[in-house]
């Protein structure tokens, strides 16, 4: 009899399913679905003139079996002497038919009874998840005597953390520790997740190979992966002789299909548990179950309703604010949504913050670092082996962030602190080594403490749901941001076009009145001035005067209306030589002749539309020319400016100024600061100013203080940065 | 015989004000004055009341941008379109300039394009220069238009 020998390359690859034996304390048939002759049977079975008469008997039970289902209760015999509990179970091969010595008739006082009479209502009690484990971990040992019994529960990564423990004294504890993931390879865990039971009531066991009864059938590739006496893996009878138990049981425990946790009990004697037990055990691990996923749903649905309360709030306060993303910063609720300590919020180069959050250069690195993952939603407990710019940053170890846009960088980010943990494993979590070229499992079950670094809490189910619905709403709000935004500057642009068209009739409609009047008002001063009174001639003065200046309104509003449609044909602008054309211009005026000027050299050149450009500057040196001619020294100087939003220049002078209360008046359209009496003008240059330096994607300023002279600037964007 | 000037417009009062400004010009050609730009084409065409006049194109036409009917830019492009009064020259009279018009103008071909000064006394120089160099000076060859643009202000 070939039995697998233990030198497995890999745990991972052993067929624990078909390990062709099966542990000794008790016996198996496999029969024929359809027939019922035997098939094949452990080496152990009583000859078949035993057990040939039990089959028919039950033939009826057995043709319920199906395919895929534990194995089901048949009944008890009488069979070589001793009394037999015998269940059965279908596979492909045919049916697993399974003998252990018999237990007393079921009763009242059966464990089946007894878990449900006193256990499932104190389940139903219990408030919390390590009650729920607590008291499983004493039932499961009241239950079966095991000396130790252990509730743990799988972590991320498989690790399991030992919730709850009942023990006997001379049992070692294993309270708080951590079994690491490795200890139960992979094969074995999807074999806990069809086979919620596993018992081995003796470490030092002999395997009972399994034999065919009829030619074609090979018995050791049988399926026994329910069957209550599969042997077990050499790897694992060495693990528990290692750890010093020599029995051992496991139940699983089941949430919404994963292997959530284990019951898993040893005793350092071997001890056997019983059919109608282990049923009974198999129950407690199902009730389990199903409490732990009705306390993980409520608090999961406790949580999602509270946080989605919080992201209502934020959303609300953003809707209702009409505000930027920027604002969100201003939200404490913020942080709650996400349990974080810190967060940010990035609008492209821009960024602002709250709570506990990396240095700016750091979150620059991170803003890039998400750019570069270009995924809506990123969150990780261990931010530091990602993104080394912010390795050994305290307050960043995890990070939670949303992209909100895939133009432009428009991100919110949370973060978490490092949070230092102390494991205690159940032994050093690392294999040992394969230097004989064989695998031993570990042989170490001291308690072995590891501090996990640069790690933050790991970011919970509910908080990454929740941060995935305030992404939505905060990508629907800008998205109808951006519709309105269209629709306005849609209904701007027609009114904008409306009000020019208006304004050219209106002024063009304008000027036929007053030159009517002024022309009229002439041919009678000219053809009538004898018959005339000297006071009819100055009224008739006054009038002309009147159109004469409505007419030069007219004019500039004409002007101004012309400048918001011209095309800009931009270039680089030679700004040296036009002023000293205009400085030229303006000193033929009579009011510029005694004005000194002051213009350093070199200048910058602007990106401009050069015609406008000029008019803008003859534009601000009329200005200055016009308020501060009538100093005893005037003086003006220009000077170039260039920073970050472009090149342009700036022109001072020592005039009568203005008062500072009232820059945001100057650059209105018919604004006037100064009586007319005392400064020609129609009111209307600072706005071409400003309209033309808009229009080129500019800005202007002012400063100036009464009677201290003012300031006048603008820049326009260098060529490539307009927006 | 002086080829007579047509005056296209139709505002009673800048009319009676060109008329003053032709008339203190002293010039002596004959003014014909239409109200609206289907009479001027009319004029030109010699059609309808027209239908009688002499033969012979105007010495110049004096046209109001803004009509009624047929505008200002509708009959320079009438004008330029038709063979036999292509070369007449024709002179734009506007209340501004706003730049379309001046472009569209050109475009379509105008010999100058004047804008109506506020000043009376502007106005009656503006208009003289006009009649003394289209009516008298300027004696385009058949076939030919003078291009030139004018600044009155």
């Amino acid at each position: 009899m070939n039995l697998p020998s233990p030198d497995f390359a890999d745990c991972a690859s052993e067929p624990i399913r078909v390990p062709g034996a099966i542990q000794p304390h008790g016996w198996l048939l496999l029969v024929d679905a359809g027939s019922g002759l035997p098939l094949a049977c452990s080496d152990n079975a009583p000859p078949p003139s035993e057990w040939q008469d039990l089959l028919p008997r039950h033939a009826a039970s057995l043709r319920e079996l199906r395919v895929g289902e534990g194995p089901c209760f048949i009944g008890t015999a009488a069979i070589a002497g001793g009394d037999w509990d015998f269940s059965a179970h279908a596979i492909a091969a045919g049916i697993i038919i399974e003998f252990e010595p018999a237990t007393a008739q079921p009763s009242l006082s059966a464990p089946i009874y007894m878990l449900a009479r006193n256990v499932l209502p104190r389940l139903q009690e219990a408030r919390s998840i390590d009650e729920l484990a607590a008291l499983a971990a004493a039932e499961i040992k009241a239950l079966t005597g095991f000396g130790r019994c252990l509730v743990y529960r799988f972590n991320d990564e498989d690790h399991g953390e030992v919730l709850a423990e009942a023990r006997d004294a001379d049992h070692e504890s294993y309270a708080g520790h951590w079994f690491p993931a490795s200890d139960i390879p992979a094969q074995a865990r999807q074999l806990y997740l069809v086979n919620h039971i596993r018992l081995i009531p003796d470490a030092h066991y002999t395997p009972v190979p399994l034999r065919a009864l009829s030619g074609g059938l090979d018995a050791r590739t049988l399926d026994l992966g329910f069957a209550a006496l599969r042997s077990v893996s050499p790897v694992h009878l060495e693990f528990m002789r290692n750890m010093g138990t020599l029995a051992s049981m496991s139940v699983s425990i089941v949430v919404h299909g994963r292997l959530w946790g284990m019951i898993s009990c040893h005793d350092n004697h071997a001890r056997q548990v019983r059919l109608q037990t282990r049923i009974a055990c198999e129950h407690l691990g199902r009730l389990l179950s199903l409490q732990v996923a009705a306390q993980e749903e409520s608090a999961d649905a406790h949580a999602r309703l509270e946080l989605r309360q919080l992201t209502l709030r934020i959303v609300a306060a953003l809707q209702d604010s009409d505000s930027s993303l920027q604002r969100l910063v201003s939200e404490e609720a913020l942080l709650r949504l996400a349990r974080a300590r810190g967060a940010a919020v990035v609008l492209d180069d821009q960024c602002w913050t709250l709570g506990e959050v990396p240095e700016p250069g750091q979150i620059r690195a991170l803003a890039d670092w998400m750019a570069a993952q270009e995924v809506d939603m990123v969150h990780t407990d261990r931010l530091w082996e990602q993104v080394p710019e912010l390795a050994s940053c305290a307050t960043a170890a995890g990070l939670l962030a949303i992209s909100l846009s895939q133009v432009h960088r428009h991100l919110v980010i949370w973060f978490r602190p490092e949070f230092v943990r102390t494991i205690r494993w159940a032994g050093e979590p690392r294999k040992p080594d394969a230097a004989d070229g064989r695998l031993h499992p570990r042989r170490s079950f001291a308690s072995w403490q590891e501090q996990v670094r640069g790690r933050s809490l790991p970011w919970g189910q509910a908080e990454v749901a929740t941060v995935h619905e305030l992404r939505q709403a905060l990508v629907e709000i800008v998205l109808r941001r951006a519709e309105e935004m269209a629709q306005l500057s849609e209904e701007l642009a027609r009114t904008n076009k409306e009000l020019e068209a208006f304004s050219y009739t209106v002024s063009h409609d304008l000027r036929a009145p007053s030159r009517h009047i002024a022309g009229y008002v002439d041919l009678v001063l000219e053809d009538d001035a004898p018959q005339l009174s000297e006071r009819s001639r100055r009224y008739l003065g006054h009038v002309k005067e009147a159109a004469a200046v409505a007419g030069r309104l007219v004019d500039a509003l004409l002007e101004f209306s012309r400048l918001g449609r011209l095309a800009l044909s931009k270039e680089s602008v030679d700004t040296q030589l036009m002023i000293e054309e205009l400085v030229t211009e303006m000193r033929l005026l009579p009011e510029g002749s005694r004005v000194q000027w002051e213009c350093p050299t070199p200048m910058v050149p602007i990106w401009a539309d050069a015609f406008l450009l000029q008019a803008v500057v003859r534009n601000l040196f009329s200005n200055a020319i016009k308020y501060s001619h009538k100093r005893e020294s005037p003086r003006i100087s220009i000077e170039p400016v260039s920073n970050a939003q472009g090149t342009g220049l700036q022109i001072s002078d020592n005039g009568v100024g203005f008062e500072q209360q009232y820059v945001d008046k100057l650059f209105n359209v018919f604004q006037r600061l100064h009586q007319a009496e005392d400064f020609d003008g129609t009111g209307i240059g600072l706005a071409n100013v400003r309209r033309i330096v808009e229009r080129h994607g500019g800005t202007v300023w002012a400063r100036g203080a009464k009677d201290e002279g003012a300031v006048f600037g603008f820049t326009m964007p260098r060529r490539g940065e307009e927006s | 015989m002086l080829k007579p000037i047509l005056l296209v417009e139709d505002d009673k009062r800048d009319l009676e004000l060109t008329l003053l400004a032709l008339e203190r010009s002293q010039l002596a050609n004959e003014v014909v004055t239409v109200g609206d730009g289907a009479k001027a084409l009319e004029y030109l065409r010699r059609e309808a009341e027209y239908a009688g006049r002499p033969e012979g194109n105007p010495a110049v036409v004096l046209l109001d941008l803004k009509l009624p009917k047929v505008n200002g830019l509708e009959v320079l492009q009438a004008v330029r379109s038709d063979p036999a009064l292509r070369a007449v020259p024709v002179v734009m009279l506007t209340s501004s300039e706003a730049e379309t018009d001046v472009l569209k103008s050109y475009s379509l071909g105008v010999n100058a394009y004047v804008v109506k000064p506020v000043e009376f006394k502007q106005f009656v120089s503006a208009i003289a220069d006009l009649g003394v160099f289209w009516a008298v000076v300027n004696e385009p060859p058949p076939g030919s238009v003078k291009g030139g643009r004018r600044y009155v202000s």
